[in-house]
């Protein structure tokens, strides 16, 4: 008799199920927050810098506004409105808005949506 | 099966969830209030800027928004600590480092936002 045991799939592996879109924009709500708390420290830097004098304050603007600094500029405002709109959508749902799952899916989605979109406009503004 | 609850009050839990609800709230509006305020009249130099911020308004706003986000990030970081560090040892030593880490930037921000004030 062959051992099937082995190769039968474990669906316990998040990795192998198929999320559906309020698990994405919920795992990507914890990714971002992360990432923003890890830039904590340089936003205080740049604060700083920017505060201590003339000549700083225009060192850290030549920074923020060149090729890369500007990505870095964009992808960090991207990771804030993006765990901003899902913060929003996750207190509405704790208020019991928006909890039927055709309207949550639909949020789900908008979160995505409306923070490329911001981006967007950002990055055309900046 | 039923264990024995660790130590602790049971109701620990509810203030934290709701000191990250209503700090979320106060990151939220500032954060609209500075893009906002950057898009209306956007610094042109570091005069205007350090005119800024030498208002006391302005420094308390900042303050209480230092105050919110690190207190955001504790309750945040230490959610993704419980779901995903399953060893005691390894989950105490980030939360402690971790804690050691927000502590030390929480004194840095006060320094900015006190220094120069007359």
């Amino acid at each position: 008799m062959q051992q099937r045991t082995a190769t039968r799939p474990v669906y316990l592996n998040l990795l192998l199920i198929r999320q559906p879109i309020g698990a994405i924009v919920s795992i990507l709500h914890r990714i971002t927050g992360a990432f923003l708390a890890l830039l904590t420290p340089f936003a205080l830097w740049a604060l700083q810098a920017s505060l201590e004098s003339a000549p700083r304050f225009e060192q850290v603007r030549a920074m923020l506004s060149g090729g890369l600094g500007r990505a870095a500029v964009l992808l960090a405002v991207w990771l804030l409105v993006q765990h901003l709109y899902s913060g929003v959508r996750h207190l509405l749902i704790d208020i019991d808005v928006g909890v039927e799952l055709h309207s949550a899916r639909r949020s789900a989605w908008s979160t995505i949506i409306a923070s490329v979109i911001t981006v967007v406009l950002l990055g055309v503004w900046l | 099966m039923m264990r024995a609850r660790p130590l602790g009050s049971i109701h620990r839990g509810v203030a934290g969830f709701l000191v990250q609800r209503i700090s979320s709230l106060y990151l939220a509006g500032f954060t609209i209030y500075l893009i906002g305020y950057l898009i209306l009249r956007p610094v042109r130099d570091y005069g205007a800027w350090s005119a800024y911020f030498s208002s006391g308004a302005v420094r308390l706003a900042w303050g209480i928004f230092f105050a919110s986000l690190l207190a955001h990030v504790w309750l945040g970081l230490r959610s993704i600590y419980m779901d995903y560090l399953h060893p005691t040892w390894l989950r105490f030593t980030v939360s402690l480092v971790t804690a050691f880490i927000l502590i030390a930037l929480a004194f840095w921000a006060a320094q900015i936002l006190i220094r120069g004030v007359a």
